[in-house]
């Protein structure tokens, strides 16, 4: 059984802003981020929140990570209060709310660490092996830009920056806000890399936020979605695909001596046949999530019998991304 | 431990800074010349050496005041800008987060780190005016004068440094974003009788000089330009009032930080 490392029960936070209402007057409005948002996030684990723009998103990192103080409700880091015991709670996250931003330009990426560090209460011989690792870790070593300017990093740069601080002193859980927040595909695809593998491998606890769902689908063991401040979906990646549909479609895409009738397959599925006149037939069926191995074989039997060459298999399952269109209503142009 | 630690933190990330910004180096060591230069030209703008004489008082040194005032002054603009403006600096950073993370107040992050940076600039900052001094009074001389301005500028600074983090609550608080620390800074040295002295100034401005840590040791630095040797006596009575400033200001700092970190961390005013 797993420990419960980060949990958040019922959440409430409010904003409280000032509009311009002519010269003298301002009228307040009171914008309400959070209304009750609760999750556990089990240790080891991977765990996503998701949600459109403006969802609550930061306002949740800010709370876990103590910069945040909410109205109502409380969460805890491995038991402490992110409130009443907000420094035990420092001493076991390492965070990044920002990959653009938050270093001193005018120092190198191995100076600011070190900088850091030293805040962080490191020092001698441990913390320079441990900017050491940490650059070698998050890929900067290999980009010869260890001893570069901040002011002279890429945006992946200064994301990998970002986590490397956020891990400087090995805490076990980390906080990032949206960490591939519109880097290149190599540098994402390194971080999140890193990020499983800080999970899986060393049992760290990870907890990001994002909106690309397919991101959350590679990385995340366990997924919440966020919309207007409440929680409208919980769950692996798996179970919250089965609320779309519990439906897979396969394809099969093969060579035929002759056209196939998609009555000469008694499989019991719905299915269709495109025996296409330029490029090669295909073969589609729909089938519950449980039955696609077994269905599978019985296609694969079926087109074998009937001399049939398969030249490419395809599942198509509902991605996160349908999930998320449709517990937040949102699906773009409509 | 860890306030060691914080206190290298402070002198690593000067250094750095240097060793990456050579001209602003050049720039910190020319700083006080200018400045001094600076003063003397406005003053011969608006006044005459023979005035100035006057006004400081005919058995005060005026060159050595001169030399003494500005030091103050650098150090008074120094401890403001680096301890309250460093807010303002670390949230454009996008920094101030990170630094709140430290398992520190932030109060004393921002004093204790920017204590060695203080020193050390100080001290560059006066011995480059002993050559001069020596010129003027000679070397055993020139060297007990400079180390009175030392032990002024250094006891003046642990009261400013407490009333610079009040100010840094303030700016926190008020999530300013604006340069208040341009016009700030001048108004404390003019109350405390950098431009004109004390007693020139109207009642109630003398009464707010008597709050400014700044005031007394610009008097500090008076005493130490005396044409005749000062009493121990009026040395001891000015430290005593900057001490009790600094336990004042100090203990208002660290409630105040505290309430405005918690204030600003209810509101969200932390990015």
């Amino acid at each position: 059984m797993r420990r419960e490392v980060v949990v958040a029960e019922g959440l409430v936070k409010r904003y409280t802003s000032y509009e311009r209402k002519g010269i003298f007057r301002k009228e307040k409005k009171i914008v309400e981020a959070l209304k009750g948002v609760s999750f556990t996030v089990l240790e080891g684990q991977v765990f996503g929140l998701l949600g459109p723009n403006g969802a609550g998103k930061t306002t949740t990192v800010k709370i876990l990570s103590t910069l945040l103080i909410p109205d109502a409700g409380r969460a805890s880091v491995y038991g402490y209060d992110v409130v009443r015991e907000a420094r035990n709670v420092r001493e076991l996250i390492g965070v990044s709310l920002s990959v653009e931003k938050g270093f001193f330009w005018k120092l190198t990426g191995r100076e600011n660490l070190t900088y850091f560090g030293m805040l962080y209460g490191l020092g001698g011989s441990e913390l320079r092996n441990r900017v050491d690792t940490l650059l070698e870790l998050v890929g900067l070593k290999e980009l010869e830009a260890e001893d570069k300017l901040y002011e002279e990093y890429s945006l992946g740069m200064k994301a990998r920056l970002s986590l490397a601080r956020a891990l400087l002193t090995d805490p076990p859980v980390l906080i990032l806000d949206e960490p591939t927040l519109g880097l290149d595909p190599p540098s994402a695809r390194m971080i999140r890399e890193l990020l499983v593998e800080l999970a899986h491998k060393h049992s760290k606890t990870v907890f990001v936020t994002t909106h690309n769902m397919f991101e959350a689908e590679m990385i995340c063991d366990k997924v919440v979605i966020i919309d207007k401040g409440k929680v409208v979906a919980a769950g692996t990646v798996s179970e919250l695909k089965r609320k779309v549909s519990d439906k897979v479609t396969v394809n099969f895409t093969f060579i035929s001596p002759r056209p196939l009738r998609p009555n000469a397959l008694s499989a019991g599925y719905p299915l269709s046949i495109d025996n296409e006149e330029r490029g090669l037939p295909k073969l589609r069926v729909v089938v519950p999530a449980s039955e696609v191995e077994d269905a599978t074989a019985r296609i694969l039997r079926f087109l074998y019998d009937n001399g049939c060459s398969v030249r490419k298999i395809e599942v198509k399952e509902p991605t996160l991304e349908d999930v998320f269109i449709l517990v937040t209503g949102r699906g773009g142009r409509k | 431990m860890r306030l060691v630690t914080l206190l290298k933190s402070g002198v690593v990330l000067d250094l750095y800074y240097f060793k990456n910004n050579r001209a602003s180096f050049f720039g910190m060591l020319v700083y006080p010349y200018l400045m001094l230069g600076l003063i003397l030209g406005a003053g011969f703008l608006f006044g005459s050496a023979e005035a100035f004489r006057r006004n400081v008082g005919l058995n005060v040194d005026p060159v050595l005041y001169f030399i003494a005032s500005t030091v103050v002054a650098m150090a008074s603009v120094s401890v403001m800008w680096e301890v309250g403006g460093n807010v303002m600096f670390l949230r454009w950073l996008g920094a101030l987060p990170y630094v709140l993370l430290a398992p520190h107040r932030m109060s004393v992050v921002l004093v204790v780190s920017y204590i060695p940076r203080y020193v050390l600039f100080q001290l560059i900052q006066i011995l480059e005016f002993l050559p001069l001094i020596m010129v003027l009074h000679g070397p055993i001389e020139a060297l007990y004068r400079t180390a009175v301005i030392i032990v002024a500028t250094m006891i003046g600074m642990l009261p400013l440094l407490g009333f610079s983090a009040i100010f840094a609550a303030v700016m926190l608080h008020l999530e300013e974003e604006s340069n208040v620390l341009n016009w700030l800074n001048p108004l404390i040295l003019l109350f405390s009788g950098a431009f004109y002295p004390v007693y020139l100034l109207p009642a109630w401005a003398r009464a707010v000089s008597t709050m400014l840590p700044t005031t007394y040791t610009l008097e500090l630095a008076r005493i130490a330009s005396l044409v005749s040797m000062p009493s121990m006596g009026a040395y001891v009575a000015l430290f005593s009032i900057l001490l009790g400033l600094t336990v004042l200001y100090n203990s208002l700092s660290l409630v105040l930080v505290g309430k405005s970190e918690e204030a600003v961390l209810r509101r969200g005013g932390i990015s």
